[in-house]
């Protein structure tokens, strides 16, 4: 391995994006979705799609603290999408 | 960024841009994260958005009030508050959406708002804007985006909250812009407020609104009585609801600078728009959410319980224990759940994956369980079938 550079897929590539949530959300009572760019062109969330690539190559990783070592969760939410009922 | 392991991949929260992303496996690993550990495990499936109660104080008198606030109502002092704030951040949540009541009759939103920065908690807030002076519209500059209730211009906005408090809201969000805060405007959809919905848009985008939420009306609080069923949308405004966004997308979206959006309870309605219909995926991508109480979204009432959302009944969990009792709290659990999606008309629905059955706190007032959501135009149609169709299997017009 000596002399060889490591490389990774990144998530460059949108393919790994599995849903992109655009803005604050500020209401305080039902979740919101932006759902103008469902009726833009292709092109509008090309835009959208690799702004986030280009955030997710540059932004610098900050974690948070763990929390306790807890009973584990028993029903993780399901994906964003590509899931569904039987 | 802050990044939240998930099975599926991770949640990620951008610094350089507002958005929440959902990225897979691979695409977790490329950022170089390890496999999913244990305490990771802890944190999987719990909300990337919380609705925090910060007061049920509230002189407005709304007569849909979906807390049934009260002058009187209960204000935690700041330390609990902040008690609550940790805990959301300890279960991985990324947004903080304070609301009430009336929030603004806290005198320390301003402290509330970095109480949550400083533990990575983006907060957004909710008002009505009735007596939001200018000084306490600049202290409002710590939140990523403030919301005021406008459910129409004039008289409109009596018609659905039963006093005159336009001119009220559209003095705070010209205050809000002026202070240099990012406002949009919550817009409740009622028979009444839905066909001057261009008309409230304009005014508000007029004003400095960046953004307009639409809502849709839910029997909750004060409004979970019968003249629900006369306010609600009627089942042709609720089918005319995607080609109305269409269009004031077209209108208003088009420089980027003015978003639309919608709540969970609206998807469903979409699932008859021939054009989005088809496109579910791209629903998916664009990160369209339909039902996700207790999933992805929770609420925290006024007296520190965890609630699947702000419409739904608060469970017996307390919001300390968020991190670690969500996902064995048996309401929480039974909120999460979905219709039976082998049955019709969600069985053959595109968008069911997005819609998730709709929206359970309607479905729970007018059918009396968690069932497929009763004013879905599908679910209408399939209702309404002729009775000779009713051992039928076949998909819904």
């Amino acid at each position: 391995m000596s002399g060889e550079v490591e490389t990774h897929p990144t998530p460059r590539d949108d393919d790994h994006v599995l849903a992109v949530r655009v803005g604050h959300g500020a209401n305080c009572s039902s979740v919101g979705s932006v759902v103008d760019t469902l009726f833009a062109t292709a092109a509008v969330a090309a835009a959208v799609f690799a702004a986030v690539a280009g955030a997710l190559a540059s932004e610098p990783l900050r974690t948070r603290r763990s929390p306790s070592p807890t009973d584990a969760a028993d029903d993780p939410a399901a994906p964003p999408r590509g899931e569904d009922d039987p | 960024m802050i990044v939240r392991r998930e099975p599926w991949g991770a949640w990620v929260k951008l610094d350089s841009m507002a958005a929440v992303v959902a990225i897979d496996e691979q695409g977790a690993r490329a950022l170089g994260l390890g496999p999913l550990d244990p305490h990771a495990m802890a944190r999987a499936g719990a909300p990337v958005e919380v609705h925090l109660a910060v007061t049920s104080r509230c002189g407005a008198g709304c007569e849909g009030c979906y807390v049934d606030a009260r002058p009187d109502g209960l204000e935690p002092p700041l330390h609990v508050i902040e008690r609550r704030l940790d805990a959301l951040r300890e279960a991985g949540v990324f947004t903080v959406a304070f609301g009430g009541g009336e929030p603004t009759t806290r005198e320390d939103l301003d402290v509330l708002a970095e109480a949550a920065r400083a533990r990575d908690l983006t907060p957004v807030l909710t008002t009505s804007g009735l007596g939001l002076s200018e000084a306490r519209a600049d202290r409002l500059r710590g939140f990523a985006q403030v919301n005021v209730s406008y459910d129409g211009p004039g008289a409109t906005y009596a018609r659905v909250r039963g006093f005159d408090g336009a001119a009220a809201a559209e003095g705070a969000i010209e205050r809000l812009t002026r202070a240099g805060v990012p406002v949009g405007v919550n817009v409740v959809l009622t028979r009444q407020s839905f066909p001057v919905l261009g008309d409230t848009i304009a005014r508000a985008r007029s004003l400095g609104a960046r953004e307009a939420q639409l809502l849709r009306y839910k029997p909750a609080g004060r409004a979970a009585t019968l003249d629900y069923l006369a306010a609600r949308l009627s089942p042709e405004q609720a089918r005319a609801l995607a080609p109305t966004l269409r269009g004031l997308a077209k209108e208003h979206c088009g420089s980027g600078d003015f978003h639309i959006r919608i709540d969970c309870a609206l998807v469903p309605f979409l699932s008859v728009d021939e054009a989005l219909a088809s496109r579910s995926e791209d629903l998916a991508r664009l990160g369209v959410m339909g039902c996700e109480a207790a999933g992805a979204l929770s609420a925290v009432t006024v007296d520190g319980r965890v609630a699947p959302c702000s419409f739904a009944p608060a469970t017996g969990l307390s919001a300390d224990d968020l991190a670690t009792g969500r996902a064995a709290d048996a309401d929480l659990a039974r909120w999460r759940g979905r219709p039976d999606a082998s049955a019709e008309p969600c069985a053959s629905c595109p968008i069911r994956a997005v819609c998730k059955g709709g929206c359970k706190v309607v479905a729970g007032f007018v059918d009396g369980e968690l069932g497929p959501d009763p004013e879905c135009p599908r679910v209408v149609a399939w209702r309404a079938r002729p009775a000779s169709a009713h051992d039928s299997r076949a998909s819904p017009p």
